[in-house]
C-alpha cells in the first residue's frame, strides 16, 4: 500500500486539500494549515480533491469550522461522516485523580499493613474451619473422600518423585563440594560426610522438598480451586448442599499431609546417595565405607527431626493453596495473582516454620 | 433496501478449506464482502463461524485457499497496515485488563502513529463518544465496567485506527434486548456515517434480520450467501428452518418496524 499524501494548495485564504486527510496523514495536515494560517487567516477549505476522510480527519475539519473556516465542495461520502463528528460533544477524557507520591508511599504502608493483618486473621480463620472439616470427616468416615484423597496423593507425591529426587541429589553434591573444598585445609574432609549426612537429614531433605511441594502442589490447589471458584463450581457446590470445604480442600489436605513425609523420607535417601557419590569420587570412600560412616554420623533422632516437620509443613502448604483458590474472585487474572501470592506465602511460612522447629530442637536438646 | 452493488469487493475468500485432525470444518468456502456493507455470518453451533472469522482476520491460516483483502494476499500484509485495515471486536470484549479502557483505545495509536499524547487522548475521546460511552467512562478499568459497556469499549478501541473492515464476533450476545438494540444501532450508524464495512458473526436473528444486507450462512461445510429475501426462499432445510421458526417471526417483526421507520 502505498503511503498516503495529503497536499495542501491554493493561496491567501482559499486553500483546498487533495489526498488522503486520515490518521496517518492528520499530523502534516495540521502543520501545513498552521503555517498557512500564520500569513493569513484562512477562508474557505475546497475538499472537492480529498479522496479519503476518517474520523480524525473529521474532527480536525471541524476544529476549523469553529474558528470560522468555510468548507466548499465536500463530496457526497464525506458528508454524514463530517455531520456526525459535527454533532458530537467531545468532552475531554477527565484527568486519573494522583495523590503526591509521598501521601501515595504513606498510604501503600498502611494498605500493606492491612492487608498483612487481615491475611492473618484470613489464616488462622480457615485453619479452623479446616480443622472442624477435618474433624467432621474422622467422626463420618463415610464422608472421607477415599478416591479423592488418593488421587491427591499421586499427583502431589509420585508425580513429583523425579524432581525431588534430582533436587535431594543435587543439593547433596553441592554441600559435599563445598565441605571437601572448606574442611580440606584442616585435613578434616572426611568430616564432609557428617556434614551431609546431618545437614539432608535434619534441614535440606525435608526443605528442599517442601519448597517444591509448595512451589508445585500449593500453586496447582489455588489454580484448581480458583478456576472452579471463578467458573461459579464453587457456587454449584454449594447449592446443591456439598461443602466444597469438604469436597475440595479436606482431600488435598490429607493427601499432602501423608505425601509430604513420605517425600521426605524419599528425599533424604537421595540425597545420602549424592552424598555417596561425593565421597566415592572426592574422598576415596567406597560405598560400604560410607554407609559404615553414616551409622555412626547419624542417629535415629536426626532423621526424626527431618521427618517431624513434613506434616506441618504439609499442612500449611495445603491450607495456605486452597485458602487462596477460594479468594479467587470473578476473573481469570485473580486466578493469576492468588496463585503468585500462594507460592510466595506457602514458601515464606515453610521457611519461618523451620526457623521455629530449629529453636524448638535446640530448646529440647534433640 | 436494493443498493448497487460494486465490482470490486474489498475482501475476498477463496476456496478456504480447514481441516482439524480428520474433521472438515470448510469445503471450499467462497465470499465475497462488499465495499461499505454490513454482512452477517450466521450457522449451527460448531459450523465453522469462528474458524471463518479467524481465517477472514488472517488469525488462522486456512489448510487451503486465501484471502485477499483489496486484492492482495492477508498473509502478506504488514502488521501496522493490517491493523488500519481491519478492526476486530472480540466476543468477551479482550479489553486488556491491566490498561484503563482510554489507555486501550490509544494503544493501538501509540504504536501505530506519532500522534503526540495530547492528539491521542483527544481521539480516544471522540472514539468513547462514538460508541456511546460518556468521557468517564475512560478512566475505569475493564474489571469495572458492565456488560453493554465492556462492547462498547472493545467497539471503541475496534475504531482506534478508523479501519476499513469491522469484524465482529457476536457482538449482542449476553446482553439484554434493550442494550442489543443500542448495539445494533451502533452498528448501522457507524456503518452508514463512516462507510465502515462490517462483517458480524452472530446468532442474534434480530441483528440479522434489521441491520445486515446480506447474510452468510454454513451449512454443511458450505456457504450460501444472499440476501434475507433470497435466503428465506431457500430449500436448504437447516436454512428454512433458521429463517422460519418461532424465533425469527419475532426479528421478521422488528426488521418490518426499522424499516417502517427507517
Amino acid at each position: 500500500m502505498p503511503i498516503p499524501t495529503i497536499v495542501v494548495s491554493g493561496e491567501g485564504d482559499h486553500l483546498a486539500l487533495e489526498g488522503v486527510l486520515d490518521i496517518r496523514t492528520l499530523e502534516s495536515a495540521t502543520a501545513a494549515l498552521r503555517r498557512q494560517a500564520k500569513q493569513e487567516k484562512l477562508h474557505t477549505l475546497d475538499l472537492g480533491k480529498l479522496l479519503e476522510l476518517d474520523t480524525p480527519g473529521a474532527l480536525l475539519l471541524r476544529g476549523l469550522v469553529g474558528k470560522g473556516v468555510e468548507l466548499t465542495g465536500v463530496r457526497a461520502e464525506h458528508k454524514a461522516l463530517l455531520e456526525l463528528v459535527g454533532s458530537l460533544k467531545l468532552n475531554p477524557l477527565p484527568k486519573a485523580p494522583a495523590a503526591p507520591r509521598w501521601r501515595q508511599t504513606v498510604i501503600d504502608i498502611g494498605k500493606g499493613a492491612d492487608d498483612a493483618w487481615h491475611d492473618m486473621l484470613d489464616i488462622i480463620t480457615f485453619v479452623g474451619r479446616a480443622a472442624s472439616a477435618l474433624g467432621h470427616a474422622f467422626v463420618h468416615p463415610r464422608e472421607l473422600r477415599l478416591p479423592s484423597i488418593s488421587r491427591q496423593v499421586a499427583e502431589t507425591g509420585i508425580d513429583a518423585l523425579p524432581i525431588v529426587g534430582l533436587m535431594a541429589v543435587m543439593i547433596s553434591v553441592v554441600i559435599g563440594y563445598q565441605g571437601v573444598a572448606q574442611l580440606r585445609p584442616y585435613g578434616g574432609e572426611d568430616f564432609t560426610i557428617n556434614l551431609v549426612a546431618v545437614s539432608v537429614l535434619r534441614e535440606m531433605g525435608v526443605l528442599i522438598t517442601a519448597i517444591m511441594v509448595a512451589g508445585r502442589s500449593g500453586s496447582a490447589f489455588t489454580a484448581e480451586i480458583g478456576v472452579m471458584k471463578a467458573r461459579e463450581e464453587v457456587d454449584a457446590l454449594n447449592v446443591m448442599g456439598m461443602n466444597p470445604m469438604e469436597m475440595l480442600v479436606v482431600p488435598r489436605l490429607i493427601g499432602l499431609v501423608i505425601t509430604l513425609p513420605l517425600l521426605t523420607f524419599y528425599a533424604d535417601m537421595m540425597g545420602l546417595l549424592g552424598g555417596g557419590v561425593i565421597s566415592l569420587v572426592q574422598l576415596d570412600v567406597s560405598p560400604v565405607q560410607y554407609v559404615d560412616r553414616i551409622r555412626h554420623a547419624v542417629d535415629g533422632s536426626d532423621l526424626f527431626v527431618g521427618l517431624v516437620k513434613a506434616p506441618v509443613f504439609a499442612f500449611f502448604i495445603a491450607i495456605i493453596g486452597c485458602m487462596h483458590g477460594l479468594r479467587v474472585r470473578g476473573s481469570a487474572e485473580s486466578v493469576g495473582r492468588e496463585t503468585t501470592r500462594a507460592v510466595v506465602k506457602g514458601i515464606f511460612l515453610v521457611i519461618v516454620l523451620d526457623a521455629l522447629f530449629s529453636i524448638l530442637f535446640e530448646k529440647l536438646g534433640l | 433496501m436494493v443498493a448497487a452493488r460494486s465490482s470490486d469487493p474489498i475482501m475476498t475468500a477463496r476456496g478456504i478449506v480447514n481441516r482439524f485432525g480428520r474433521q472438515h470444518v470448510h469445503d471450499g468456502v467462497d465470499l465475497d464482502i462488499e465495499r461499505g456493507e454490513i454482512l452477517g455470518i450466521a450457522g449451527g453451533s460448531g459450523s465453522g463461524k469462528s474458524v471463518l472469522l479467524k481465517t477472514l482476520t488472517g488469525l488462522h491460516k486456512p489448510n487451503r485457499g486465501e484471502v485477499l483483502i483489496d486484492g492482495k494476499p492477508v498473509a502478506k500484509i504488514s502488521p501496522a497496515e493490517k491493523a488500519s485495515l481491519i478492526g476486530v471486536l472480540f466476543q468477551q470484549g479482550a479489553l486488556f485488563s491491566s490498561l484503563s479502557v482510554a489507555q486501550n483505545i490509544m494503544l493501538p495509536m501509540r504504536e501505530h502513529t506519532s500522534l503526540s499524547p495530547e492528539d491521542r487522548h483527544t481521539l480516544a475521546a471522540m472514539k468513547l463518544e462514538l460508541s456511546g460511552l460518556e468521557a468517564d467512562a475512560g478512566l475505569k478499568y475493564p474489571s469495572e465496567l458492565s456488560g453493554g459497556m465492556v462492547k462498547r469499549a472493545a467497539f471503541a478501541r475496534a475504531l482506534a485506527l478508523d479501519p476499513r473492515i469491522l469484524f465482529l464476533d457476536e457482538p449482542t450476545s449476553d446482553l439484554d434486548p434493550l442494550t442489543a438494540s443500542g448495539i445494533d444501532a451502533l452498528i448501522a450508524q457507524l456503518n452508514r456515517n463512516l462507510g465502515i464495512t462490517v462483517v458480524i458473526v452472530t446468532h442474534d436473528l434480530t441483528t440479522l434480520f434489521t441491520i445486515c444486507r446480506r447474510i452468510a450462512v454454513l451449512v454443511d461445510k458450505k456457504i450460501t450467501v444472499d440476501t434475507l429475501e433470497g435466503l428465506r426462499r431457500s430449500k436448504q432445510p437447516w436454512i428454512h428452518e433458521f429463517l422460519h421458526g418461532p424465533r425469527a417471526q419475532g426479528a421478521m417483526t422488528a426488521r418490518k418496524e426499522s424499516h417502517g421507520n427507517g
